[in-house]
């Protein structure tokens, strides 16, 4: 589609509000239906997941839709999207949808369609030899992990969104093609504690952390920043009204009780706060939205720092595939990881993942002491008796 | 950062086009900065949200919430958007001389 010439001119920048169309909204889903989605709509009776990455949905009508899903790495170039457009012109009349977890679905009803489908997404790579569009992300596996922005674009990161996506997807990739979990397990990212996007609601998330209190920059604090702001959107009320010798209004951080959200920096650019060495990833576990048996719950921090390795990130790789490992061993059909936590217990979740409990794990934020154990009910683990025993109070 | 020079004075801008000291406000500034903004002459009501978008910003060192300058100055935020078409942030604090708007905007 090319810009307007005719209907209303080009965009004069003399009159900006002439021919401005405006408040129109997106385009209504229906338009962009295949037509057996639109004809089925409402009416279908069940699905099946034929093998990973597909799915057969069957209308009351007999009419069946096929779908194949495969990943996709959220940041693409238009020639890419050309590429998966060639594809639905192929294959899918034109057709083709993307999923709430960024991965792009074909939908084909005809099962000579999908073959043919299938062995065309198969064969696509780049030419450093990873997969296109490789096929999977159903059923009880992993599928896309939900991320951010990263050093691609955002200014508050204290981690790589799209890199650390990669290195962890590259190893998690045998359970994007296979459904061999427990329960599905849901991976997401976000660069920063904003959180933008599920961190807060995941199986495994894996996050942003600054460990360095704000620089402030007291020279342009006070042209920059709306100060009130900047003293309110601290959590923790570190931050307090100063004045520098030269009489300019500033500010000044506690940094005893500081702990490094990066609020105010969102709020005044004059705060940076991002450091090479202290900034790192946290990793968190046992999140999910559904409300399958369990309530939705939120995901725990369970591991506080590892440093930012780019561009492979081996530490946080290595810590999300013991979780995932010892989930796959440990849980029942239909646990998600939460569920799998709680029925044995945190302590046991860290012994059966390998992950060193520390005292930055303990809640210490307000509604703190809910979090804390408030009850005789608990499991003997090693890391418990080796307390103990430091502590005097077994004797063997 | 640029400097423009409005009115034989050098004023400091930011690469949004933001004043990058308040203080160095003055009603040249707004007619200037009005251009870019797609504004071609600034009317008295221009002005009553100008100054009193100045006048709290003096008072509270923060630009007043969206709620209380519509309340305060008697402009709908559909009659704030006509005066200045890119809106009460972009526009009217440009205008005014405030810090550029900052979070998730």
């Amino acid at each position: 589609m090319a810009l307007s010439k005719e209907r209303l001119g080009r965009y004069n920048p003399e009159k900006p509000q002439e021919n401005r169309l405006t408040d129109l909204g997106p385009r209504h889903f229906w338009e962009f239906f295949p037509p057996v989605i639109q004809e089925n709509y409402g009416k279908w009776l069940y699905h099946d997941i034929l093998e990973p990455g597909i799915l057969a949905h069957v209308s009351e009508t007999g009419a069946k839709v096929y779908t194949v899903r495969c990943g996709a790495a959220r940041f693409m170039t238009v020639q890419h999207v050309r590429e998966i457009c060639e594809i639905a012109d192929k294959y899918c009349k034109g057709y083709v949808r993307f999923t709430t977890r960024n991965n792009i679905e074909f939908l084909v009803d005809s099962i000579e369609g999908l073959e043919a489908l299938k062995k065309d997404l198969e064969s696509r790579k780049f030419a450093g030899g990873s997969f296109k569009f490789p096929i999977g992300g159903t059923g009880a596996g992993i599928s896309n992990i939900v991320h951010t922005q990263g050093y691609i674009h955002c200014h508050t990161p204290a981690t790589d969104a799209s890199s650390m996506v990669k290195a962890v997807s590259d190893e998690l990739f045998e359970y994007f093609k296979g459904m061999t979990l427990p329960a599905k397990l849901r991976v997401s990212m976000a660069c920063c504690l904003n959180m933008c996007g599920a961190v807060h609601c995941s199986d495994i998330a894996l996050l942003g952390y600054h460990r360095k209190p704000p620089i402030v920059d007291h020279e342009y604090i006070s042209k920059l920043c709306e100060i009130p702001l900047a003293i309110a959107a601290c959590p923790v009320g570190a931050i307090s009204p100063d004045k520098t010798e030269s009489g300019k209004k500033t500010v000044k951080i506690k940094s005893e009780r500081c702990m490094f959200c990066g609020n105010c920096y969102t709020m005044c650019q004059a705060l940076p706060l991002s450091d090479q060495e202290g900034d790192g990833v946290t990793i968190l576990a046992g999140g999910k939205i559904s409300n399958r048996i369990s309530d939705p719950k939120f995901s725990k921090v369970v591991v506080p720092w590892l440093p930012n390795s780019f561009p492979r990130f081996p530490e946080v790789v290595e810590n999300v595939k013991k979780i995932v490992e010892a989930y796959a061993k440990g849980a029942n059909k239909y646990e998600r990881l939460g569920d799998w936590a709680e029925r044995i217990g945190w302590e046991r979740f860290f012994e059966q993942c390998g992950l060193e409990f520390t005292e930055h794990l303990i809640d210490d934020y307000r509604l703190a002491y809910d979090t804390w154990r408030t009850s005789t009910q608990f499991k003997f683990t090693d890391a418990a008796w080796e307390v103990s025993k430091v502590a005097g109070g077994i004797e063997e | 950062m640029a400097s423009v020079n409005i009115a034989g004075r050098e004023v400091e801008l930011d690469e949004d086009g933001f004043m990058v000291n308040p203080d160095d406000w003055t009603e040249d500034c707004a007619k200037y900065f009005a251009s870019g903004e797609g504004i071609n002459e600034l009317n008295d009501d221009h002005w009553k949200v100008i100054h009193y978008l100045r006048d709290y910003y003096k008072q509270f060192q923060i630009a007043p919430m969206i709620r209380k300058l519509c309340k305060e100055t008697g402009c709908s935020l559909k009659y704030i958007y006509e005066l200045f078409p890119s809106g009460p942030a972009k526009g009217s604090c440009k205008l005014a001389g405030l810090p550029k708007p900052t979070g998730c905007v």
